[in-house]
């Protein structure tokens, strides 16, 4: 959405004119909900995160200054609400790992072991080792895939140098990288 | 990774090379051509990078903005609820705190004689009135019964409505 609708957009809202919230919510709830989605496994909690989400900007746009785009400003609101999620439910859970190796794996004899992973399981694998990622480098992973977000989006949103930005994305896929290692053939 | 010097190097540019932002030079590219490790390492950033690509992005139901809506209709409206009692209370305190200080006021001003004079007329006038309204009690009960009724219905509607 380009700066100046994003700015017309947002005076229809203060102006409460009918459908202006609504537009509001059908323009941006693909981008929340996936990167939220992507963040915390449970789907209807991410549903229910994404609502807050949208709650949070209702109630802050009589607030909103304008100083960051529209857009920039609604990722940081969908990046606290993740951030927030991940501290409570590492605080729930004691920070319990998640174990990579399929819970049935051990009833296996290793030479059953297929190491030619297909698509499918390659990509259960990957969304564990994502879970493994600390909080930052997980929304990073989220938010740098997702059609639309670009680095500076990101930047802004986290309130991070563009750089630091960049480099924390390649160390997580570093990272990610090491905990499939043997299966990204 | 081995412990030659340039596969240390590269360790840190595999990922920005994989994802195309970063063009190996040729000392790079010549260790990469060679590096068993390295090239493996770069090969297994460019699949981990295609996978994180072809990763669907969710998709939210398709009543999402309908709900939304209805919350935060639903939360403006609890909102308002909590706005009225806070001024309700605060009125119902206000008036307590102005009748303790008008008593307070009468038992320093020697004014209670007074004050009870004034306290017996309103409850004559309270009992006369009382007296010439008791024929008429049912028409106002049942008048107040159904202001009761009328009011918990559009109550109802307005909570179902959200």
């Amino acid at each position: 959405m380009e700066p100046v609708r994003e700015r017309e957009l947002v005076d229809r809202c203060r102006r409460e004119e009918p459908g202006a919230f609504e537009e509001l919510v059908d323009q941006f709830k693909h981008l929340v909900f996936a990167l939220i989605a992507r963040t915390v496994p449970d789907r209807s909690r991410a549903e229910d995160l994404a609502q807050d989400v949208f709650l949070r900007i209702h109630r802050g746009l009589p607030y909103f200054r304008g100083e960051a785009r529209l857009s920039t400003w609604i990722y940081r609101i969908a990046v606290n609400v993740c951030s927030q999620e991940r501290t409570e439910e590492h605080t729930r859970r004691g920070a319990a790992q998640v174990s990579l190796d399929d819970p049935d794996s051990h009833l296996r004899a290793p030479s059953t072991v297929d190491r030619r992973f297909s698509d499918f399981e390659l990509r259960d694998r990957l969304e564990k080792a994502i879970r493994q990622l600390p909080t930052q480098y997980r929304i990073l992973i989220a938010g740098h895939y997702l059609q639309g977000l670009q680095y500076e989006d990101l930047a802004e949103a986290m309130q991070l140098p563009l750089g630091t930005v960049k480099t924390q994305l390649h160390r997580a896929k570093r990272q990610l990288r090491q905990l499939l290692e043997g299966e990204l053939k | 990774m081995t412990s030659d010097p340039m596969c240390a190097a590269l360790a840190d540019a595999i990922e920005p090379i994989a994802a195309g932002e970063l063009t190996p030079d040729a000392t790079a590219a010549a260790h990469l051509s060679t590096c068993v490790s390295c090239a493996a390492a770069l090969e297994q950033a460019r699949r981990l990078d295609q996978l994180l690509r072809a990763r669907p992005a969710p998709v939210p139901p398709s009543d999402f903005t309908v709900r939304t809506l209805q919350l935060i209709q639903k939360a403006g409206w609890r909102r308002e609820q909590m706005v009225d009692w806070i001024f309700n209370s605060a009125l119902i305190a206000a008036a307590l705190l102005v009748a303790a200080g008008i008593g307070v006021a009468l038992q320093h001003t020697g004014m209670p004689s007074v004050g009870r004079e004034a306290f017996d007329a309103l409850s004559n006038g309270m009992a006369v009135f009382a007296q010439r309204a008791a024929p008429s009690l049912p028409l106002y009960a049942g008048a107040t019964g159904l202001l009761v009724v009328a009011l918990g219905l559009w109550w109802w509607a307005s909570d179902a409505a959200l």
